[in-house]
Protein backbone atom coordinates (compact mmCIF):
# COMPACT_ATOMS: atom_id res chain seq x y z
CA UNK A 1 0.00 0.00 0.00
CA UNK A 2 1.61 3.57 -1.07
CA UNK A 3 1.71 6.43 1.38
CA UNK A 4 -1.15 8.67 0.07
CA UNK A 5 -3.55 5.85 -0.71
CA UNK A 6 -2.75 4.88 3.17
CA UNK A 7 -3.10 8.13 4.22
CA UNK A 8 -6.43 8.75 2.80
CA UNK A 9 -7.67 4.98 3.95
CA UNK A 10 -6.99 6.39 7.77
CA UNK A 11 -8.21 9.74 7.02
CA UNK A 12 -11.56 7.85 5.80
CA UNK A 13 -11.94 5.62 8.87
CA UNK A 14 -12.13 8.39 11.35
CA UNK A 15 -14.16 10.32 9.45
CA UNK A 16 -16.62 7.85 9.65
CA UNK A 17 -16.00 7.40 13.10
CA UNK A 18 -16.30 11.12 14.18
CA UNK A 19 -19.66 10.68 12.18
CA UNK A 20 -20.83 7.60 14.08
CA UNK A 21 -19.89 9.16 17.47
CA UNK A 22 -22.09 12.01 16.33
CA UNK A 23 -25.05 9.95 15.59
CA UNK A 24 -24.75 7.81 18.30
CA UNK A 25 -25.40 10.90 21.01
CA UNK A 26 -28.19 12.40 18.50
CA UNK A 27 -29.90 8.29 18.04
CA UNK A 28 -29.61 8.66 22.20
CA UNK A 29 -31.33 11.45 22.69
CA UNK A 30 -34.26 10.90 20.63
CA UNK A 31 -34.08 7.59 21.83
CA UNK A 32 -34.50 9.21 25.16
CA UNK A 33 -37.68 11.78 23.89
CA UNK A 34 -41.26 9.89 24.83
CA UNK A 35 -42.35 11.52 21.70
CA UNK A 36 -44.93 10.01 18.85
CA UNK A 37 -43.36 10.48 15.65
CA UNK A 38 -46.16 11.57 12.63
CA UNK A 39 -44.63 12.06 9.47
CA UNK A 40 -47.98 11.66 7.17
CA UNK A 41 -49.52 14.83 8.24
CA UNK A 42 -45.78 16.58 7.06
CA UNK A 43 -45.62 15.18 4.04
CA UNK A 44 -49.02 16.66 2.71
CA UNK A 45 -47.24 20.10 3.09
CA UNK A 46 -44.37 18.87 0.97
CA UNK A 47 -44.96 21.12 -2.04
CA UNK A 48 -45.17 23.97 0.94
CA UNK A 49 -41.71 23.47 2.11
CA UNK A 50 -40.30 23.62 -1.19
CA UNK A 51 -41.97 26.52 -2.18
CA UNK A 52 -41.14 28.45 1.33
CA UNK A 53 -37.54 26.76 0.51
CA UNK A 54 -37.38 28.35 -3.10
CA UNK A 55 -38.36 31.54 -1.76
CA UNK A 56 -34.92 31.21 1.09
CA UNK A 57 -32.85 30.77 -2.34
CA UNK A 58 -33.85 33.32 -4.04
CA UNK A 59 -33.72 35.94 -1.09
CA UNK A 60 -30.58 34.73 -0.07
CA UNK A 61 -28.91 34.84 -3.57
CA UNK A 62 -30.31 38.59 -3.82
CA UNK A 63 -29.27 39.33 -0.99
CA UNK A 64 -25.72 38.26 -1.06
CA UNK A 65 -25.10 40.26 -4.54
CA UNK A 66 -26.58 43.20 -2.77
CA UNK A 67 -24.45 42.61 0.43
CA UNK A 68 -21.15 41.99 -1.71
CA UNK A 69 -21.63 44.79 -3.06
CA UNK A 70 -22.89 46.94 -0.23
CA UNK A 71 -19.59 45.73 1.92
CA UNK A 72 -17.14 46.50 -0.82
CA UNK A 73 -18.60 49.65 -1.48
CA UNK A 74 -18.54 50.72 2.52
CA UNK A 75 -14.78 49.02 2.83
CA UNK A 76 -13.08 51.46 0.17
CA UNK A 77 -15.45 54.63 1.90
CA UNK A 78 -13.59 53.87 5.12
CA UNK A 79 -10.68 53.98 3.09
CA UNK A 80 -11.17 57.18 0.80
CA UNK A 81 -9.52 60.22 1.06
CA UNK A 82 -12.88 62.18 0.92
CA UNK A 83 -13.06 62.44 5.08
CA UNK A 84 -16.82 63.04 5.00
CA UNK A 85 -17.23 59.49 3.07
CA UNK A 86 -15.35 57.77 5.65
CA UNK A 87 -17.57 58.45 8.89
CA UNK A 88 -20.38 58.20 7.01
CA UNK A 89 -19.30 54.53 6.16
CA UNK A 90 -18.39 54.44 9.67
CA UNK A 91 -21.45 55.73 11.23
CA UNK A 92 -23.81 53.20 9.09
CA UNK A 93 -21.68 50.06 10.34
CA UNK A 94 -21.87 50.81 13.94
CA UNK A 95 -25.32 51.53 13.76
CA UNK A 96 -26.21 48.01 12.15
CA UNK A 97 -24.10 46.38 13.77
CA UNK A 98 -25.02 47.28 17.09
CA UNK A 99 -28.81 46.62 16.12
CA UNK A 100 -30.87 43.45 15.87
CA UNK A 101 -31.34 42.88 12.72
CA UNK A 102 -35.70 42.21 13.39
CA UNK A 103 -35.83 45.68 14.98
CA UNK A 104 -33.73 46.73 11.61
CA UNK A 105 -36.25 45.14 9.44
CA UNK A 106 -39.35 46.08 11.23
CA UNK A 107 -38.15 49.83 10.67
CA UNK A 108 -37.26 50.01 7.30
CA UNK A 109 -40.41 48.22 6.53
CA UNK A 110 -42.84 49.65 8.08
CA UNK A 111 -41.60 53.52 8.51
CA UNK A 112 -38.29 54.06 6.14
CA UNK A 113 -40.24 52.17 3.09
CA UNK A 114 -43.49 53.58 4.33
CA UNK A 115 -42.27 56.75 3.78
CA UNK A 116 -40.40 56.55 0.79
CA UNK A 117 -43.54 54.70 -0.70
CA UNK A 118 -41.81 51.26 -1.46
CA UNK A 119 -44.68 48.68 -1.05
CA UNK A 120 -43.24 45.50 -2.80
CA UNK A 121 -41.95 43.60 1.26
CA UNK A 122 -39.89 41.28 -0.87
CA UNK A 123 -37.69 44.66 -2.24
CA UNK A 124 -37.19 45.86 1.25
CA UNK A 125 -36.31 42.41 2.93
CA UNK A 126 -33.35 41.82 0.43
CA UNK A 127 -32.39 45.78 0.78
CA UNK A 128 -32.35 45.63 4.96
CA UNK A 129 -30.88 41.97 4.62
CA UNK A 130 -28.15 43.15 1.92
CA UNK A 131 -27.38 46.35 4.43
CA UNK A 132 -27.23 44.34 7.28
CA UNK A 133 -24.94 42.13 6.05
CA UNK A 134 -23.35 44.33 4.15
CA UNK A 135 -22.08 45.97 7.44
CA UNK A 136 -20.01 42.61 8.55
CA UNK A 137 -18.61 41.99 4.85
CA UNK A 138 -17.26 45.47 5.33
CA UNK A 139 -15.30 45.08 8.12
CA UNK A 140 -14.25 41.64 7.42
CA UNK A 141 -13.08 43.50 3.69
CA UNK A 142 -10.91 45.89 5.93
CA UNK A 143 -9.66 43.55 7.79
CA UNK A 144 -8.35 41.98 4.47
CA UNK A 145 -6.82 45.03 3.17
CA UNK A 146 -5.27 46.00 6.09
CA UNK A 147 -3.29 42.72 6.46
CA UNK A 148 -1.30 43.76 3.70
CA UNK A 149 2.14 44.83 4.97
CA UNK A 150 3.36 48.76 4.72
CA UNK A 151 6.32 47.40 2.80
CA UNK A 152 4.30 46.01 0.01
CA UNK A 153 2.10 49.20 -0.51
CA UNK A 154 5.57 51.20 -0.48
CA UNK A 155 7.15 48.85 -2.83
CA UNK A 156 4.42 48.96 -5.10
CA UNK A 157 4.24 52.79 -5.33
CA UNK A 158 7.88 52.37 -5.83
CA UNK A 159 7.86 50.22 -9.42
CA UNK A 160 5.29 53.45 -10.27
CA UNK A 161 1.97 51.58 -9.59
CA UNK A 162 -1.20 54.31 -9.18
CA UNK A 163 -3.87 53.46 -6.36
CA UNK A 164 -6.24 51.78 -8.29
CA UNK A 165 -3.13 49.23 -10.03
CA UNK A 166 -2.26 48.65 -6.02
CA UNK A 167 -5.78 47.80 -5.42
CA UNK A 168 -6.42 45.32 -8.11
CA UNK A 169 -2.59 43.55 -8.44
CA UNK A 170 -1.43 44.02 -5.13
CA UNK A 171 -4.20 44.34 -2.33
CA UNK A 172 -7.26 42.83 -3.15
CA UNK A 173 -6.28 39.57 -4.41
CA UNK A 174 -4.03 38.85 -0.93
CA UNK A 175 -7.16 40.48 0.72
CA UNK A 176 -9.50 37.92 -0.90
CA UNK A 177 -7.72 35.26 0.74
CA UNK A 178 -7.58 36.52 3.70
CA UNK A 179 -11.03 37.28 3.98
CA UNK A 180 -12.52 34.19 2.44
CA UNK A 181 -13.00 32.20 5.68
CA UNK A 182 -15.01 35.05 7.18
CA UNK A 183 -16.92 35.46 4.36
CA UNK A 184 -17.83 32.36 4.28
CA UNK A 185 -19.29 32.23 7.56
CA UNK A 186 -20.36 35.56 6.85
CA UNK A 187 -22.78 33.80 4.11
CA UNK A 188 -23.84 30.98 5.77
CA UNK A 189 -25.60 33.44 8.63
CA UNK A 190 -27.21 35.42 5.73
CA UNK A 191 -28.50 32.68 4.32
CA UNK A 192 -29.83 31.79 8.13
CA UNK A 193 -30.95 35.29 9.09
CA UNK A 194 -33.08 35.81 6.00
CA UNK A 195 -35.68 33.82 8.28
CA UNK A 196 -35.83 36.83 10.30
CA UNK A 197 -37.99 38.28 7.31
CA UNK A 198 -40.96 36.18 8.25
CA UNK A 199 -41.72 38.98 10.41
CA UNK A 200 -43.15 40.98 7.61
CA UNK A 201 -44.70 38.60 5.88
CA UNK A 202 -42.36 37.17 3.84
CA UNK A 203 -43.52 33.71 2.98
CA UNK A 204 -39.85 31.94 3.39
CA UNK A 205 -38.77 28.50 4.38
CA UNK A 206 -39.09 29.47 8.10
CA UNK A 207 -42.46 30.65 8.24
CA UNK A 208 -43.57 27.62 5.83
CA UNK A 209 -42.33 25.32 8.28
CA UNK A 210 -43.71 27.24 11.10
CA UNK A 211 -46.91 27.20 9.54
CA UNK A 212 -47.49 23.55 9.02
CA UNK A 213 -46.74 23.51 12.28
CA UNK A 214 -49.73 25.39 13.61
CA UNK A 215 -51.71 23.45 11.30
CA UNK A 216 -50.41 20.18 12.29
CA UNK A 217 -49.29 20.66 15.89
CA UNK A 218 -46.16 18.14 14.92
CA UNK A 219 -43.11 20.59 15.85
CA UNK A 220 -40.76 18.36 15.49
CA UNK A 221 -41.48 16.61 12.69
CA UNK A 222 -42.20 20.42 10.66
CA UNK A 223 -38.52 21.95 11.93
CA UNK A 224 -36.38 18.85 11.38
CA UNK A 225 -37.04 19.34 7.23
CA UNK A 226 -36.02 23.04 7.92
CA UNK A 227 -32.68 21.81 9.36
CA UNK A 228 -32.11 20.17 6.37
CA UNK A 229 -33.09 22.71 4.16
CA UNK A 230 -30.61 24.81 5.64
CA UNK A 231 -27.75 22.83 5.93
CA UNK A 232 -28.43 21.70 2.08
CA UNK A 233 -28.18 25.47 1.06
CA UNK A 234 -24.95 26.27 3.73
CA UNK A 235 -23.00 23.19 2.81
CA UNK A 236 -22.07 23.98 -0.58
CA UNK A 237 -21.01 27.57 0.31
CA UNK A 238 -18.39 26.48 2.79
CA UNK A 239 -17.30 23.55 0.47
CA UNK A 240 -17.37 26.12 -2.25
CA UNK A 241 -15.00 28.49 -0.38
CA UNK A 242 -12.79 26.11 0.42
CA UNK A 243 -12.31 25.08 -2.82
CA UNK A 244 -11.66 28.97 -3.98
CA UNK A 245 -8.85 28.99 -0.85
CA UNK A 246 -6.84 26.48 -2.57
CA UNK A 247 -7.10 28.06 -5.54
CA UNK A 248 -6.10 31.46 -4.42
CA UNK A 249 -3.34 30.13 -2.33
CA UNK A 250 0.54 30.58 -2.74
CA UNK A 251 3.54 30.76 -0.86
CA UNK A 252 4.49 34.02 0.61
CA UNK B 1 -19.43 -1.16 30.63
CA UNK B 2 -20.09 1.78 28.42
CA UNK B 3 -23.63 1.37 28.76
CA UNK B 4 -23.81 2.16 33.04
CA UNK B 5 -24.00 5.97 32.32
CA UNK B 6 -27.47 5.22 30.12
CA UNK B 7 -29.05 3.28 32.76
CA UNK B 8 -28.11 5.66 34.84
CA UNK B 9 -29.96 8.08 32.90
CA UNK B 10 -32.84 5.92 32.55
CA UNK B 11 -33.10 5.00 36.12
CA UNK B 12 -33.58 8.93 36.81
CA UNK B 13 -35.98 9.47 33.86
CA UNK B 14 -38.06 6.17 35.70
CA UNK B 15 -37.48 7.67 39.20
CA UNK B 16 -38.48 11.31 37.96
CA UNK B 17 -41.70 9.54 36.09
CA UNK B 18 -42.60 7.92 39.33
CA UNK B 19 -42.55 10.35 41.57
CA UNK B 20 -46.01 10.54 44.05
CA UNK B 21 -48.06 13.59 42.24
CA UNK B 22 -50.13 14.85 45.23
CA UNK B 23 -48.58 18.80 46.72
CA UNK B 24 -46.95 19.00 42.95
CA UNK B 25 -46.98 22.28 41.30
CA UNK B 26 -49.45 22.71 38.68
CA UNK B 27 -47.79 24.55 35.51
CA UNK B 28 -49.81 26.53 33.62
CA UNK B 29 -48.79 27.32 30.15
CA UNK B 30 -49.86 30.34 28.50
CA UNK B 31 -48.49 33.68 26.30
CA UNK B 32 -48.40 36.73 28.14
CA UNK B 33 -49.16 38.82 25.59
CA UNK B 34 -52.75 39.48 25.25
CA UNK B 35 -54.18 42.07 27.43
CA UNK B 36 -56.11 42.17 29.51
CA UNK B 37 -55.79 38.53 29.25
CA UNK B 38 -52.91 37.39 29.79
CA UNK B 39 -50.19 40.56 29.92
CA UNK B 40 -47.51 41.29 32.74
CA UNK B 41 -47.33 43.57 35.16
CA UNK B 42 -44.77 46.59 35.77
CA UNK B 43 -42.40 44.49 37.70
CA UNK B 44 -42.74 41.83 34.66
CA UNK B 45 -44.95 38.95 37.13
CA UNK B 46 -47.85 37.42 35.21
CA UNK B 47 -51.56 38.99 35.28
CA UNK B 48 -54.67 39.05 33.55
CA UNK B 49 -57.85 37.09 33.95
CA UNK B 50 -56.31 33.90 32.95
CA UNK B 51 -54.23 34.17 35.56
CA UNK B 52 -56.30 34.88 38.15
CA UNK B 53 -58.40 31.77 36.86
CA UNK B 54 -55.59 29.63 37.07
CA UNK B 55 -54.58 30.98 40.54
CA UNK B 56 -58.20 30.01 41.37
CA UNK B 57 -58.00 26.92 39.59
CA UNK B 58 -54.68 26.18 42.00
CA UNK B 59 -56.16 27.02 45.34
CA UNK B 60 -59.33 25.20 44.77
CA UNK B 61 -57.18 21.75 43.78
CA UNK B 62 -54.83 22.84 46.68
CA UNK B 63 -52.18 22.92 44.71
CA UNK B 64 -49.40 25.55 44.32
CA UNK B 65 -49.60 26.96 40.51
CA UNK B 66 -46.42 28.37 38.08
CA UNK B 67 -47.58 30.50 35.43
CA UNK B 68 -45.05 29.60 32.25
CA UNK B 69 -44.71 31.83 29.37
CA UNK B 70 -44.34 30.45 25.90
CA UNK B 71 -45.41 31.59 22.31
CA UNK B 72 -48.57 30.65 21.32
CA UNK B 73 -47.36 28.30 18.54
CA UNK B 74 -45.20 26.42 21.51
CA UNK B 75 -48.41 25.73 24.23
CA UNK B 76 -49.70 22.58 22.33
CA UNK B 77 -45.99 21.02 22.08
CA UNK B 78 -45.74 21.71 25.74
CA UNK B 79 -48.44 20.20 27.07
CA UNK B 80 -47.46 17.42 24.97
CA UNK B 81 -44.09 16.58 25.92
CA UNK B 82 -44.96 17.48 29.54
CA UNK B 83 -43.17 20.97 29.93
CA UNK B 84 -46.60 22.56 31.06
CA UNK B 85 -50.03 20.77 32.42
CA UNK B 86 -52.48 23.15 31.20
CA UNK B 87 -53.12 25.82 28.97
CA UNK B 88 -55.21 28.46 29.95
CA UNK B 89 -54.19 30.97 27.29
CA UNK B 90 -57.13 32.25 25.87
CA UNK B 91 -57.33 29.15 23.40
CA UNK B 92 -60.41 28.41 21.28
CA UNK B 93 -60.98 24.77 21.58
CA UNK B 94 -61.37 23.88 17.66
CA UNK B 95 -61.85 20.10 16.23
CA UNK B 96 -58.48 20.55 14.96
CA UNK B 97 -56.72 21.12 18.55
CA UNK B 98 -59.10 18.84 20.13
CA UNK B 99 -57.25 15.92 17.68
CA UNK B 100 -53.65 16.37 19.54
CA UNK B 101 -54.98 17.38 23.32
CA UNK B 102 -58.06 17.58 25.66
CA UNK B 103 -60.56 20.97 26.21
CA UNK B 104 -62.76 21.32 29.46
CA UNK B 105 -66.02 22.80 29.08
CA UNK B 106 -65.93 26.34 27.50
CA UNK B 107 -65.90 29.26 29.81
CA UNK B 108 -65.89 31.94 27.41
CA UNK B 109 -67.92 33.25 24.17
CA UNK B 110 -66.65 35.15 21.56
CA UNK B 111 -66.19 35.56 17.64
CA UNK B 112 -64.37 36.58 14.78
CA UNK B 113 -64.56 39.89 14.00
CA UNK B 114 -62.79 41.97 11.83
CA UNK B 115 -60.31 45.49 11.94
CA UNK B 116 -60.79 47.32 8.80
CA UNK B 117 -58.56 49.89 7.44
CA UNK B 118 -60.65 53.20 7.84
CA UNK B 119 -60.47 54.01 4.15
CA UNK B 120 -60.97 50.12 2.84
CA UNK B 121 -64.17 49.52 1.43
CA UNK B 122 -65.07 46.30 3.24
CA UNK B 123 -68.05 45.82 5.17
CA UNK B 124 -67.90 42.66 6.31
CA UNK B 125 -66.48 39.22 5.55
CA UNK B 126 -68.15 38.64 2.17
CA UNK B 127 -66.86 41.51 0.29
CA UNK B 128 -63.24 40.55 1.82
CA UNK B 129 -62.64 37.25 -0.41
CA UNK B 130 -61.89 39.14 -3.47
CA UNK B 131 -59.07 39.48 -5.77
CA UNK B 132 -56.83 42.18 -4.88
CA UNK B 133 -57.90 42.67 -0.70
CA UNK B 134 -55.04 41.47 1.37
CA UNK B 135 -55.74 40.00 4.88
CA UNK B 136 -53.79 40.01 7.98
CA UNK B 137 -53.86 37.22 10.36
CA UNK B 138 -51.87 36.32 13.20
CA UNK B 139 -50.02 33.12 12.55
CA UNK B 140 -51.62 30.06 14.61
CA UNK B 141 -54.86 31.74 15.59
CA UNK B 142 -57.87 30.64 15.01
CA UNK B 143 -58.77 33.78 12.61
CA UNK B 144 -55.59 32.54 10.75
CA UNK B 145 -57.05 28.93 10.33
CA UNK B 146 -60.26 30.48 8.94
CA UNK B 147 -58.53 32.33 6.58
CA UNK B 148 -56.77 29.21 5.30
CA UNK B 149 -59.60 27.21 5.07
CA UNK B 150 -62.51 29.81 4.15
CA UNK B 151 -61.22 32.84 2.34
CA UNK B 152 -59.40 31.75 -1.72
CA UNK B 153 -59.26 35.07 -4.21
CA UNK B 154 -57.86 37.02 -1.36
CA UNK B 155 -53.90 37.68 -0.75
CA UNK B 156 -53.54 36.48 3.20
CA UNK B 157 -50.67 37.86 5.23
CA UNK B 158 -49.33 36.03 7.80
CA UNK B 159 -47.61 37.25 10.95
CA UNK B 160 -45.84 36.73 14.07
CA UNK B 161 -47.53 39.67 16.22
CA UNK B 162 -51.09 41.01 16.57
CA UNK B 163 -49.02 44.78 16.37
CA UNK B 164 -47.48 44.23 13.11
CA UNK B 165 -50.86 42.68 11.91
CA UNK B 166 -53.02 45.75 12.96
CA UNK B 167 -50.20 48.25 11.61
CA UNK B 168 -50.33 46.60 8.27
CA UNK B 169 -54.10 47.38 8.26
CA UNK B 170 -53.63 51.21 9.85
CA UNK B 171 -50.59 51.80 6.90
CA UNK B 172 -53.54 50.52 4.42
CA UNK B 173 -51.04 47.55 3.00
CA UNK B 174 -54.32 45.09 4.16
CA UNK B 175 -57.85 45.77 3.99
CA UNK B 176 -58.43 44.12 7.55
CA UNK B 177 -57.24 41.93 10.49
CA UNK B 178 -59.36 39.10 11.48
CA UNK B 179 -59.55 38.60 15.46
CA UNK B 180 -61.56 37.85 18.05
CA UNK B 181 -63.97 40.86 19.15
CA UNK B 182 -62.98 41.82 21.95
CA UNK B 183 -59.20 42.59 20.37
CA UNK B 184 -60.63 44.06 17.37
CA UNK B 185 -62.55 46.64 20.09
CA UNK B 186 -59.42 47.49 21.89
CA UNK B 187 -56.82 47.58 18.56
CA UNK B 188 -59.43 49.86 17.41
CA UNK B 189 -59.76 52.25 20.72
CA UNK B 190 -55.50 52.65 20.18
CA UNK B 191 -56.08 53.42 16.16
CA UNK B 192 -59.20 55.53 16.08
CA UNK B 193 -57.89 57.44 12.92
CA UNK B 194 -56.34 54.45 11.03
CA UNK B 195 -58.99 51.91 11.41
CA UNK B 196 -63.02 50.61 12.17
CA UNK B 197 -63.94 47.76 13.83
CA UNK B 198 -66.82 45.49 12.10
CA UNK B 199 -67.60 44.12 15.55
CA UNK B 200 -70.39 41.59 14.24
CA UNK B 201 -68.94 38.02 15.21
CA UNK B 202 -68.64 35.76 11.63
CA UNK B 203 -67.82 32.67 13.63
CA UNK B 204 -68.70 31.63 16.93
CA UNK B 205 -65.67 30.33 19.18
CA UNK B 206 -65.55 29.39 22.67
CA UNK B 207 -62.68 29.18 24.82
CA UNK B 208 -61.74 25.98 26.82
CA UNK B 209 -58.32 25.13 29.47
CA UNK B 210 -56.51 22.72 27.18
CA UNK B 211 -55.06 19.20 28.88
CA UNK B 212 -53.43 16.19 27.66
CA UNK B 213 -55.64 13.34 26.19
CA UNK B 214 -54.66 10.95 29.34
CA UNK B 215 -55.06 13.22 32.15
CA UNK B 216 -58.62 12.28 32.92
CA UNK B 217 -58.97 12.89 36.48
CA UNK B 218 -57.68 16.54 36.32
CA UNK B 219 -60.20 17.13 32.96
CA UNK B 220 -62.77 16.11 35.57
CA UNK B 221 -61.69 18.23 38.55
CA UNK B 222 -60.96 21.25 36.10
CA UNK B 223 -64.94 20.95 34.87
CA UNK B 224 -65.86 20.89 38.60
CA UNK B 225 -64.26 23.42 39.65
CA UNK B 226 -65.35 25.84 36.31
CA UNK B 227 -68.68 24.85 37.31
CA UNK B 228 -68.14 25.79 40.56
CA UNK B 229 -66.61 29.22 40.01
CA UNK B 230 -69.02 30.18 37.46
CA UNK B 231 -71.91 29.57 40.06
CA UNK B 232 -69.95 31.34 42.34
CA UNK B 233 -69.75 34.29 40.49
CA UNK B 234 -66.08 34.08 39.47
CA UNK B 235 -66.41 34.85 36.39
CA UNK B 236 -68.66 38.32 36.59
CA UNK B 237 -66.38 39.49 39.29
CA UNK B 238 -63.37 38.78 36.57
CA UNK B 239 -65.11 40.82 33.84
CA UNK B 240 -65.56 43.58 36.34
CA UNK B 241 -61.96 43.71 37.27
CA UNK B 242 -60.02 43.57 33.84
CA UNK B 243 -62.89 44.04 31.11
CA UNK B 244 -65.01 47.16 32.45
CA UNK B 245 -64.57 49.44 29.62
CA UNK B 246 -64.91 46.33 26.89
CA UNK B 247 -68.02 45.04 28.89
CA UNK B 248 -70.23 48.99 28.38
CA UNK B 249 -68.78 48.90 24.78
CA UNK B 250 -70.35 45.32 23.84
CA UNK B 251 -73.84 46.56 25.82
CA UNK B 252 -73.32 49.60 23.93
CA UNK B 253 -73.52 47.97 20.93
CA UNK B 254 -76.32 45.46 21.39
CA UNK B 255 -73.51 42.54 21.07
CA UNK B 256 -73.21 39.91 24.21
CA UNK B 257 -70.93 39.70 26.47
CA UNK B 258 -68.34 37.24 26.44
CA UNK B 259 -68.81 35.77 29.71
Amino acid sequence: MNPTAQSIAVRALHFVVALALLAAVFAFAFHQLAYEWHWAPIFKYRDKFLHGWLVTIALSIASLAGSTAIGLALALSRRSRVLALGYAAKITVELIRGTPLLVQILIFFYVIAEAFRVTDRYVVGVTTLSIFSGAYISEIIRAGIESVGKSQLDAARAVGFTRAQTYRHVILPQALRQALPPLAGQFASLVKDSSLLSVIAISEFTLNAQEVNSYTYLPLESYLPLALGYLALTLPISLGTRWLESRTSYET
Amino acid sequence: MCLRPFIFALLIVLAAGCAPRGKETLVVGMELAYPPFEMTDESGSPEGVSVDLARALGESLHRPVTIQNSAFDGLIPSLKTGKIDLIISSMTATPERAESIAFSDPYLTTGLALLAGAKSEIHGIADLDREGRTVAVKKGTTGHIFATQNLHAARILLLDKEGACVLEVAQGKADAFIYDQMSVLKNWEQNRQTTRPLLEAFRKEQWAIGLRKQDDALLVKVNTFLKEFRTTGGFERLGNRWLRGQKAAFIERGIPFVF
